[in-house]
């Protein structure tokens, strides 16, 4: 135990030895008014001072917490104590003092003290916190802006130049709709991670000094210092530009897959700029970001409009290849039917919702919709069994094709149109709900049948889907993932189950993953379910299998 | 050790019934008048279940459910929500702020303690 003591008194100096004794404590002697400066900043248990006129207890008592000891005041008068007692010491006495009181006074001073300075702890280290989050990015980690900015110009004068990588983050609407905002939270830390990653493998920390900033809600910017001849400077950049693209949507890739990957668009921009002792180093730092935010949007056009033209050459030549993913009956496991999926056969042109984004850009939905349609129908309907059903994805907007409203079903090849289970996505509102209906009728009429897709996302209400008088209700994915832990899920399937029963409608459960899954959809009376529990999905026209017309994929009960 | 259950409630009465009966069935609960208190206490209360009203003044139930389900550390604690409500929008809406259960207000106290039991065993399984 370390004691400093701040006494004149000789008497209590005594006394304070004597305690010291007693307690096996070793004291240390500081001049009385010596309450600043490093000297005196030791961290001790306790410190008793003798209070002289001079005396300011407060900034004692502050330099008392910051060496995390307890304060004990030696006053002359009674008087003195009142002064002492606001001024918040641990503990103070009258002089003279015995050597059992100051013991006494010590230990509850000591006791008082410590559980001051523990909560004093929690509360800095609560504001700390506070602060950290001002500073730091919560989701990736990263400095925010004002931070940067701060570092940004110490790198800016002590190099002379400065170059700001602009990382564009662009989604398409859908991903949060059909995947959720988590996921989207998810890619963004990816994108931070490989960030990071490209960062630690690219670059010696000490030659070239990179710090990145989360701005707006997902785009990042990077400063760094890329050292080379002004000559080679700009295809240097290019050079670091392309491979920090490419790392990013690789690592995006491997995590998240290819299909997330295709729905994410990431778009690197670079800016050079220089110190001028005319400018304001911050107004340079401003200029550079916006700059290569600028360059970044350019890179983003430029990739739109090589899709529209991939798009153009896909509807052209029919590269397109259709998926199609298996529906069971849940009592039985037997396979009911399938749903048609579409397919991009380039790479940047995979996913569907892809697909129909950037037709939707080029003007050419209607020249996909009956594209996938007529692929989706003749890559199965001869392979189909007796009783199985063919789900096709369609589009309110696709009504409003006057070929696909007018469609004969011989033209695609349909013998029975009752074969043929037409699944609205209710993602885009209707508008016109009478005529829809109408739409809806006529191919009824032609014996078609409807699912409505997407059930109990938010999109599709209870009151919408009884408009819709559907005879499949698609349960959506979000409900289906760990219900049978959540009982929210369960209670809002058993409603729909339930709404199906007496509509004469069949229920499916789409994206069922694992058993305990699917015991629970089958326990709460969901007629069918898909997803990858059973099977993986048939091919038609796959590019990596050789073309095959029709992949046979055994059912598989594992 | 007994498990700990956060009521997130704004009226007191109501607090202090569903407080006193589980405190009777031996949980260790905690109150919050409202939604940043809840979140506040969050870290010092480690929680296995909340209970949540979804009407409340300022941040909504549903808002408070969000928040600590996407906490790193609080996933796993159940979340069952108290509404007045009970209609299908009602319930998606929950279910997009990743509540895990909900009882409908007036709270009948047997259902209460049935709901609390299934989502604690939950936890347990899964934890």
């Amino acid at each position: 135990m370390k004691i400093v003591a701040r006494v004149r008194d000789e008497a209590l100096r005594r006394v304070i030895d004597g305690v010291a004794a007693a307690l096996g404590a070793e004291v240390t002697d500081e001049p009385i008014d010596g309450d600043s400066g490093e000297a005196y900043n030791t961290p001790v248990d306790a410190m008793i001072v003798e209070l002289d006129s001079t005396t300011d207890v407060k900034s004692l008592r502050g330099q008392a917490r910051r060496r995390d000891a307890a304060l004990v005041v030696a006053c002359h008068a009674n008087r003195q104590c009142a002064d002492v007692t606001t001024a918040d010491a641990d503990d103070w006495f009258v002089l003279p003092v015995t050597e059992e009181e100051l013991k006494l006074r010590l230990r509850v001073a000591m006791s008082r003290a410590s559980g001051k300075n523990a909560a004093r702890r929690k509360q800095d280290a609560a504001e700390l916190v506070r602060y950290e989050e001002l500073l730091f990015d919560k989701l990736t980690g990263f400095p925010t802006l004002p931070v940067m900015i701060e570092r940004a110009r110490d790198l800016l004068e002590r190099r002379g130049e400065l170059t700001v990588l602009y990382i564009q983050f662009v989604w398409y609407e859908k991903i949060e709709e059909i995947y959720g905002w988590q996921k989207l939270d998810d890619v963004l830390e990816t994108t931070a991670g490989a960030l990071r990653s490209f960062y630690a493998e690219e670059h010696q920390p000490d030659e070239n000094i990179m710090m990145v900033s989360h701005i707006a809600d997902d785009d990042f910017i990077l400063l760094t210092h890329v050292p080379s001849a002004p000559a080679a400077a700009e295809r240097r950049l290019r050079e670091v530009t392309q491979r920090l693209e490419a790392h990013l949507r690789q690592q995006v890739e491997i995590e998240h897959g290819e299909d997330i990957a295709a729905l994410c668009g990431i778009y690197v921009g670079a800016s050079t700029v220089f110190r001028n002792p005319k400018i304001r180093t911050e107004r340079l730092i401003y200029r550079g970001i916006r700059e290569a935010a600028q360059a970044a949007r350019g890179a983003e056009q430029w990739e739109r409009t090589r899709k529209v033209s991939g798009l153009k050459s896909t509807i052209r030549d029919g590269a397109v290849f259709i998926e199609y993913h298996p529906i069971i009956v849940t009592e039985t496991e037997e396979v009911y039917g399938f749903e048609a999926l579409a397919r991009g056969m380039r790479r940047e042109l995979r996913s569907p919702e892809i697909l129909f984004e950037v037709a939707e850009e080029a003007n050419l939905v209607w020249e996909l919709s009956r594209l996938l349609r007529r692929r989706a129908v003749e890559g199965i309907l001869d392979e189909l069994k007796e009783g199985q059903y063919l789900f096709l994805n369609i589009d309110p907007h696709d009504f409003d094709d006057p070929a696909f409203r007018n469609l004969d079903p011989a033209d695609l090849g349909i013998d029975d149109p009752s074969r043929v289970v037409l699944e609205i996505t209710e993602r885009t509102a209707i508008k016109d709900y009478p005529r829809f209906q109408e739409y809806l009728k006529s191919f009824r009429d032609r014996g078609f049948r409807f699912a409505v897709d997407d059930a109990g996302s938010g999109y599709a209400g209870l009151g919408s889907i009884a408009n819709l008088a559907p005879d499949y209700i698609k349960l959506d994915i979000s409900l289906i993932s760990n219900i049978d832990t959540n009982f929210l899920k369960q209670n809002l399937v058993e409603t729909l189950v339930q709404f199906a029963n007496t509509h004469g409608a069949k229920v499916v459960a789409e994206g069922v993953e694992r058993r305990e899954e699917f015991e629970t959809v089958k326990q709460l009376g969901v007629h069918l379910t898909q997803g990858f529990l059973f099977h993986k999905p048939r091919y038609s026209g796959h590019p990596d299998r050789g073309g095959a017309r029709f992949q046979h994929a055994g059912v598989r009960n594992d | 050790m007994s498990e700990r259950i956060l009521i997130v409630d704004d009226d007191p009465n109501s607090r202090e019934i569903v407080q006193t009966f589980l405190e009777s069935r031996g949980y260790h609960v905690e109150t919050a008048e409202d939604g940043q208190a809840a979140l506040a206490r969050l870290e010092e209360l480690k929680p296995s279940l909340v209970l949540l009203d979804v009407m409340m003044p300022g941040m909504d139930g549903w808002e408070v459910a969000r928040v600590i389900k996407n906490h790193p550390d609080f996933g796993s604690t159940r979340v069952v929500m108290l509404t007045a409500r009970s209609d299908f929008t009602d319930k998606t809406e929950g279910l997009r702020a990743g509540a895990d259960d909900y009882i409908v207000k007036p709270i009948r106290l047997e259902e209460l303690a049935e709901r609390v039991e299934k989502n604690l065993a939950v936890r347990e399984r899964t934890a």
